[in-house]
This record gives structure tokens, sequence and C-alpha cells, in this order.
């Protein structure tokens, strides 16, 4: 933590000094499991071919640490150039002045195709951080054979339907024991803003780089509600103080006795591991929404891609951004079930029930709040989670929960 | 002398004890052998009925396995040694010797134990970075060393001073060197001792996550507890692959008892010789 | 008693005429000092050093932006005011000490237990036992606390299905994870079964260190099992325990994985420990001038919870020789 006394001042500013004359490396850090491999080597070798003195160093790194790993890395003058960031950490790097401002070339990176939400997430005080990568948002995966036994002739497309089909689910099937009609724990709190965006709340309100906790306010309120009524009326045996990876959920939606769950499109590809049939017989809609006919607002999950402010060679890395962030590359992200960031074109979703459920309601993703404090509340203890259990087991009133979460989300906004 | 029955009770309870602590790990090792369906099952699953090595295939065709397993061996090894070298060389004049300033070290050793590892590693970071560590071996070598170090001083201090004063001064009657006295008597009877800190330094450095994470960024070389987190991605968990991969990564330190355990016993019956 | 003072950095400026026994006698007087070198440079390179910086730190402003920038805010006492006037702080502090004791008092119990047990068992059933324990050891954290999880689990846990197989209804769906104390008495089970093999296999060789002729010898002369453990065993053992229990209270002081990893400190807060709160404002929250005065607070508590003991030992280090 002395890095002042060891003497890395010096570098940092935006004034960099000419790239070094001969062979060149490009160090790129992108997560585990985001870009294919085909994807990576295509691109790289693209690259280099295009810059012959060039040599892209690309690097792998583990979700599991990552903050640690970043803040050493990109407060040390050995940064890496490229860096991939998930979409709740670029607000808190940015304002620590860790990442190159991207405003100015923003159109280099096909600005007017990029996804709202990642835009949003990768922009600090007016200024553009962090250009999107890849997303994804959560939709609601069913059993098709289940759905018409029951007599569902249609996936639901309001609360209501989506209450109904519950109801008949359970109706047709509620005798096995362990029948699920909807696997729901109590902690998936990307769900439960799902709600609370659709009743016209959100968590936080925004006045320029500050934000305010919102949750107490009748909309958070009724979303959280919704929540409950959905889970009571879905028989779900799922714990209510844990999220849907303890256990993971899709393993339970593998055994065949879960006629919906709420996740993420690969989670079906985990849950057909071990039963191999389920992905014939599964499909998914989008979350619907209080409105009939119309998909409940989502969370994007997803990261962006950043330079750091101590790259040695800006300007390669601005390059290399482009090259990759090009609607050729990223279409591959559609082709690999994933909503790209820089490109309109979801094409390549479409093809499968699933994903083109995603893709549905994908344009109305939305982002937490792009501030310092949610990177806190990510890597740290979320009150939103707390605040879930608390009103699901009757621990608090829904007046007392929601105000308890406020007050915790607050402090954390302010730093 | 034990009776019979005596016998048969204290085996009874030995064997209860060693199935408690071996459960978790049997269930780590059914876990393991099950296919990805069988994992979150609501049968009664206590013993698997049906079992696959898919698994282990998975865990051991994961690429780089082989590196981070050498790496990993490299480091813990290398950090055990040298820590039970150094350990041992300050432990003898603790425990026989005086000398002025031994009041400073004893408290040095202790205080060094103190310190909460988590709240070092950025200071310890820039130390390896000045140095040019970063991204090689030798720096988590270094740290794990340091890590285990105090520990290992202030055990075998322990064991040094257990031995009978009386013996070494015997074997220099009999006209032993120091050194004589050293190799003759002392080692022999540390033994157990050796044995004792040697695995304990070796499952400390085995597993440590955090400063092989931070210090080291080329793929190349990781060690095994980074290996073992990337069975989590953002797609969700290889839970299957990561309790394969918790069997054949504990397999090393199991390797490592067994063949120290050898030295546990040879240290016993030398005791018992010269006792 | 006290040792003659060797002042190491004194030369061997002897007059020629003695040089020979004067020479030798400060070789000698030199052993121990070159003996510790090795470790003293590590332990002040490697521990001391970066310690000494947290220290620094902690009477410093340090953000993520500070960090980055090479500034150096100081602030003097107003990371200690922020840490010490939240309530929450010694509330953690509390659970943190109540619960490093539990498992203190446990572990050694049990490990003491065990080391006792190996020492009269049959050679096929110790080395049975020895086995389970190095596995229980080896096992990586990452895998135990999993296990211990599934184990757990409300629906799918082996647990909850084995108490209702044995007529336990009330346990199917039951939560071990509904309060601070039922989450800690999990966790506490997992740093038990961790943390029992060591301090087993150190007291059990120092059972064999004493003499097994000696514990015959007594037990011939008549001696009961338990005057022969006074007698034989104690002694050798006195020395170790105090160590392990010293060691041990370091240890579970400062348990920070699995605490993390079973329910990060949750259920709301209730489970936090304070290292899990160095984790919150450091990492997580990357004010790392108030984690490292959270650091120097654990370090404070750790020396006055072990205060006494460390007085015993470096005074002893004076007599016991």
């Amino acid at each position: 933590m002395m890095l002042a006394l060891s003497g890395c001042a010096g570098s940092g500013g935006t004034g960099q000094a000419a790239p070094p004359a001969g062979p060149r490396t490009l160090t790129v850090w992108l997560m585990n499991g985001s870009a294919p491999d085909k994807l990576t080597d295509q691109l790289h070798k693209e690259f280099q071919e295009s810059h012959k003195d060039v040599t892209v160093k690309y690097e792998v790194q583990q979700w599991n640490g990552i903050q640690d790993k970043l803040t050493t890395a990109l407060a040390g003058n050995d940064a890496p150039d490229i860096i991939e960031i998930g979409n709740t950490q670029a607000p808190k790097f940015a304002k620590a002045g860790a990442l190159v401002d991207l405003t100015a070339e923003a159109s280099d990176f096909n600005k007017d195709q990029w996804l709202t939400s990642l835009k949003d997430s990768g922009s600090w005080d007016g200024k553009q951080y962090a250009v999107p990568f890849y997303a994804a948002n959560r939709l609601v995966l069913y059993r098709k054979d289940m759905f018409e036994q029951a007599g569902i002739t249609a996936p639901p497309t309001s609360r209501q339907d989506w209450l109904d089909a519950i109801t008949k689910l359970r109706a047709k099937f509620g005798s096995d024991p362990d029948f699920q009609a909807l696997y729901l724990p109590g902690q998936n709190w990307y769900t439960l803003l799902s709600f609370i965006y659709d009743e016209g709340g959100d968590i936080a309100k925004r006045d320029g780089t500050k934000f305010t906790a919102s949750l107490d306010t009748p909309q958070a309120k009724a979303g959280l509600e919704f929540y409950k009524q959905l889970q009571e009326a879905s028989g779900t045996k799922a714990p209510k103080d844990t999220d849907e990876q303890t256990p993971e959920q899709a393993g339970i939606y593998g055994q065949g006795k879960v006629a919906m769950m709420i996740a993420l499109p690969w989670e079906l590809a985990t849950a057909a591991k071990g039963n191999p049939d389920l992905t014939a017989k599964s499909s998914a809609f989008p979350i619907p929404s209080k409105k009939a006919g119309t998909t409940a607002p989502v969370f994007q999950g997803g990261s962006n891609l950043a330079i750091p402010a101590k790259s040695q060679d800006q300007d390669l890395a601005k390059e290399y951004l482009k090259l990759m962030t090009s609607a050729k590359y990223q279409s591959q992200f559609a082709g690999a079930g994933m909503i790209p960031g820089t490109s309109t074109d979801v094409a390549a979703l479409e093809k499968d029930p699933v994903t083109a459920a995603m893709a549905k309601a994908s344009s109305n993703g939305r982002a937490v709040p792009a501030t310092p404090g949610w990177a806190t509340i990510e890597a740290g203890q979320n009150p939103l989670k707390d605040m879930l259990t608390a009103y699901l087991t009757g621990a608090k009133s829904i007046d007392a929960a929601t105000a308890d979460a406020n007050s915790a989300l607050n402090k954390a906004f302010a730093g | 002398m034990k009776t019979r029955s005596q016998r048969m009770a204290l085996s009874a309870t030995g064997i209860f004890v060693a199935l408690l602590f071996f459960f978790p790990t049997y269930w780590m090792l059914t876990t393991a052998l099950k296919k990805p369906g069988d994992i979150l099952s609501t049968e009664y699953d206590l013993i698997p009925f049906s079992a696959t090595l898919d698994n282990f295939t998975t865990a051991i065709t994961k690429p780089g396995f082989t590196t981070f397993l050498t790496n990993s061996l490299i480091v813990t090894l290398g950090a055990v040694a040298c820590a039970l070298v150094a350990g041992l060389l300050a432990a003898v004049p603790l425990a026989r010797m005086r000398f002025s300033g031994r009041r400073g070290f004893v408290l040095l050793v202790l205080v060094a134990q103190l310190a909460p590892l988590e709240a070092l590693f950025v200071p310890m970071y820039l130390i390896m970075r000045d140095a040019n560590l970063l991204d090689t071996l030798p720096s988590l070598l270094l740290v794990y060393m340091a890590f285990t170090l105090p520990f290992t001083i202030w055990t075998l201090r322990g064991f040094v001073k257990g031995i009978p004063i009386e013996l070494e001064e015997a074997a220099m009657v009999d006209g032993c060197g120091r050194w004589g006295v050293f190799r003759r008597v002392t080692l022999p009877l540390l033994g157990p001792g050796l044995v004792a800190t040697s695995v304990f330094g070796f499952v400390t450095a085995w597993n440590e996550f955090l400063y092989a994470l931070v210090f080291m960024r080329d793929q190349s070389k990781q060690t095994l507890p980074v290996w073992l987190s990337s069975f989590r991605t953002a797609f969700g968990t290889d839970w299957g692959g990561i309790m394969a991969a918790s069997v054949i990564y504990a397999l090393p330190a199991l390797v490592f008892f067994m063949l120290v355990q050898r030295k546990l016993v040879a240290g016993t019956t030398a005791g018992a010789v010269k006792g | 008693m006290s040792a003659p003072t060797v002042n190491p950095l004194l030369p061997a400026e002897a007059p020629p005429r003695a040089a020979r026994p004067q020479r030798r006698f400060t070789a000698q007087r030199a052993t121990p000092y070159l003996m510790l070198a090795p470790a003293v440079v590590i332990l002040v390179a490697l521990l001391g050093w970066p310690a000494l910086q947290v220290l620094g730190i902690s009477f410093r402003r340090l953000d993520l932006g500070e960090l980055i920038r090479g500034e150096i805010v100081w602030v003097g006492f107003d990371n200690y005011r922020e840490v010490l006037s939240d309530p929450e702080f010694w509330i953690i502090g509390l659970r943190t000490v109540l619960f490093t004791g539990a498992c203190v008092v446990a572990t050694i119990g049990l490990g003491l237990g065990i080391a006792v047990l190996m020492r009269h068992l049959d050679a096929p059933v110790r080395v049975a036992l020895q086995i389970a324990l190095v596995l229980a050891w080896a096992t990586p954290i990452i895998a135990t606390t999993t296990v211990f999880q599934w184990i757990f689990d409300q629906q799918y846990g082996i647990l909850n299905k084995t108490l209702v197989a044995l007529g336990f209804d009330g346990f199917a769906g039951y939560s071990w994870f509904t309060s601070g104390v039922s989450t800690l008495s999990v966790i506490g089970l997992l740093i038990l079964w961790q943390a029992v093999p060591f301090i087993a296999f150190t007291l059990y060789a120092g059972l064999l260190g004493a003499s097994k002729d000696l514990y015959e010898a007594a037990s011939i002369d008549g001696a009961t099992p338990l005057q022969a453990f006074r007698a034989v065993s104690w002694p050798a053992l006195r020395p170790l325990l105090t160590m392990v229990t010293f060691l041990s209270v370091l240890w579970d002081f400062k348990v920070f994985t699995q605490i993390w990893a079973l329910k990060q400190g949750g259920p709301d807060g209730e489970s936090t420990t304070l290292p899990v709160l160095l984790y919150l404002k450091g990492i997580s929250g990357s004010h790392f001038g108030v984690a490292s005065a959270v650091a120097v607070l654990m370090l404070l508590i750790l020396v006055g919870v072990t205060w006494r003991y460390m007085r015993l030992l470096v005074r002893s280090q004076e007599t016991e020789l």
C-alpha cells in the first residue's frame, strides 16, 4: 500500500510518451469464460498481422479475487493494456483515475450501437471510461412438456398469466412432493430488480454523481411484495436465505421436477449435463410484466472493456479495442449466446428459442446504479439479499426491511 | 497392561473418531464420482449407486494441470525445506543457548504471528515488484516461507526443549562434539517435531490462494489453488469438477504425509532406543 | 537468573598473546547469532517491514484514488476514530473474541483427546485415524467449505436427510443458517474439522517424545493411567499445549476464508467477525487506511488477549534453560 513511497507516481497522466520503438507487447486481460477461445485466437492473430511489431500477451483472469488483482495491477506501473471489468466495477476504478477517458474516441468503438445498460455502467461523471463488451439477462426457462400436460397453451405474457400457469401446474403435478412449479430461492435479487423496475421503481435515484437509495418507495415495495407473492404461489422448496447459486439452481432444474426457473440462457446447458433430454423439452420466455403483452425490464449483467491509465501504450490499446468492438467479432458473441455490447445485430440469438427470449427482453435492459459504491456492495455484503430474506421469512416487516436496506445502501454510496 | 475389553473400547472409539473426520472427505470423494445430475438429488444417497470417472478426466485434462501441479510442488516443497532449515537453525539456540537479545528475538517471533496476513498483501506485492520477483516462483516461495517460519521456529524450539538435556550431555561426555551430538542425538529425536512442522508448512503453502493470485500474472506460473478457482466461471460452477480436482489436489499432501510418516516412526524408535 | 550479556557487534580484537583462546571464545559467542541470522532477515524483511507499512497506512487516507495517484494524505487518528466510533465494531469485536474462545477450547480439548487416544491405539486403527486426520487437514479449503455447505443444505443436505431418516421429521427443510449463532456454530465445526488434526498430531508427537519406557515403568510401579499421564506425559505435553493454545488463538481469531465462503458474514451481518470487517473495508471498500486501522486494532486485541501468556513466554525464556 506504500505505492507513493515506491516512486510509481510519475506515469499515469494523460500525456503519453511516444510509444517505444522496436517490438512491443500488448497485455490483454480477459475473464475466465468470457470470450470464446476461437474468438480471441482469431482476434489476436488478425491484430498481430496488422501490427507486425506487436505481440499480444493474452492472460485469462479468474473472477475469484479479481478486485484484489485489479487493485494491485492498476495501481502499479506494470498495468496491463486492456482489461475486462465487470459492469459494476467500472465507476469505482474510473472515479479513482485508474482508467483512460475514452469519451473522445467513442465513435471508433461503434458508439451508435452500444447496449444502453453497459454504456451507463461504463460511464462516470458524464465521461465514458469503459466500452461495452457483452451482456446477458435473465429469462424464465420452462418445461414445454409440463406446460402442455397442465393445459397451458402459450407462455405467460403477463404477471397474472404467470400466476395462473403456476396454479395449473400445481394442480396437475402437485401430488408429487418433489415437484416445484417455479424454483425461486429467497435471494435472487436480480429477479427482484426486474419486478421493481416493472413497478416503475429503481434501486437508487441519480443526481449527477450522487445516488440516493430508493428502496423505501411504494414502487420498490410493490416489487418486493410481488416477489413474495410469486414465491408463495410457486410452492418452491428453495431456501429463503440463499441465492440461486447455493445450491446451484441448474442442478435442481436438472432433476426434472421443476417446471420453471428464472435463469441465464446457458444454465439450461448446465442443467442438461445430467439430463440431456431437458434441452429439447425446455424453452424460455421473457420475465412477464404487470402490463399484459410487454416484457418486464431486466437487470443486465455483463462486462466492459477499459484501458488502464497506467498502460504503457494506450494508443495501441485503442487500436486493439477498435478491432475487438468491430461487428465482425461482436457477432461472434451473439453466436456464443451472449448479447453483443457494441452491435445491435442479434440475429444469431433469434435462432434458438432460449436466447431469443433473452434478446427480446434485452432492449429493456437496465444496469445497477453506476456508482463506485456498487462495486463495494457487489464485493461485500449485499443489503438487497438481507432485505429479501428478512421480509420473506417474516423476520422484518416490509417497511423495516426496506428502510434497513435503504440506509445500508446509502452508507455504501457515501463511500 | 490393557485388558482385552479396554482394547476393544479404545479401538471402537478410534474408529468412530476416524469416521467422523473422514466423512467430509468421503463426501467430497463421492461427489467427485457422481454424474452431474446426481449431485443435487433428493434421494437418500449416502452411498452412491452409479459412479463415473468423468469428473477426474475433465480435471486432469484441463489445460495447464501439470504446469500448475509442478509450480505448486516447487513452491511448497521449497518453502517447507527452507523454513525447516532456517527454523531449526534458530530453534536450537533459542532452546539451548544463552545469549543476550533472545528476549527481543522471541518477541519478534511471537508478534510476527499476530499480523493478519490478508492485510499485508499490498505491501508484500510492492516488495516483490521492486525486487523484480513478480511472476516468479521464488516470490511465492519466500512469502510462504515467511508465513510458516515463525511457527516452525516456535514449534521446533518446543521440541528441542522437550529432549532431555541429559541425553545430550551424556553424548558430550561420550566424546561427541557439538555437531556430533546434534546429528546423533538431537536430530533423530526431533523426527516427530520436524514431521509435524513440515506437514503444517506443506498444508499452509499448498492451500494459499490470495498471494498466488496477486503475484502471478502469467498463467504458466499459477499454482493449484488458483487453478481450482477456474472451475467457477460466469457460466456457473462445475461442482463435480471442483470435487474431483480437490481430491487430486489433496493427494500430494497425503503422499507427503505418508513419506514423512516413516520418519515419524523412525524418530519414535530412535527415541525408544536412546531413552 | 540472568544470562551473561554478550555484544554481538563487539569485534574480535584480542591482544595477540591471548589470541587462540580469545578467538574461540568469540566464535562460540557468535554462534547463536549466526544461527538466528537467516530467520531474522526473513522475518524482518517479509513480515516486519510490511507490518510497519500497514501501521503507517493506518494514519493515512488511502482509497483507490490515492493509491493510484500515489498520494500521501496523513489524517492522524481519523481512521481509528471512524472505526472505534462505529458501535458495530464493538459488537463484531466481542463476537470475534467469543467465537475464538469457543473454537480454541473445542479444538484443544478434542485435539488432546485424540492425541492421547492415538498413543493407546493399536497400529492399524491408529494409522486409519491418522489418515482420516491428514485427509481432513489436506483437503483444500474451497472444497471443504463447499462440502460443508452441501452437508448442511436445507433441502438436499445429507445431514437433514439423515436426521429425517432417523425419525426426526422436524429437520425436513430445516435451515442451519437462520441466525448468526447457528451460522457461526457450523463455521466453528468446519474450523474444528480442519484445525484438530494439526493439534492432535503435534500433541501426539509430544507424547511420543515422552519416553515409552518411562511410561511403562510407571504403570509397572502400579500407577493408575491418570497418574502415569500426569507424571510422564504431562511434563512433556505442557509446553506444547500452551504453544498450540497460543497458536490456535491466533489462527481462530484470524479465520476469514471459511466465514466468508459460507455466508459472507450473514445473515444480516450476524456472523461478521473482525477479519471479515477488514475485508469489507479493505478489499471490497478500497479504504485501505481504514482497513489498516482495523488490522492494527486486531493486532492490539490479540496482544491484549495473549498478553499474559506472551509475558510468561518471554520471561521463561530467560529462566527455563
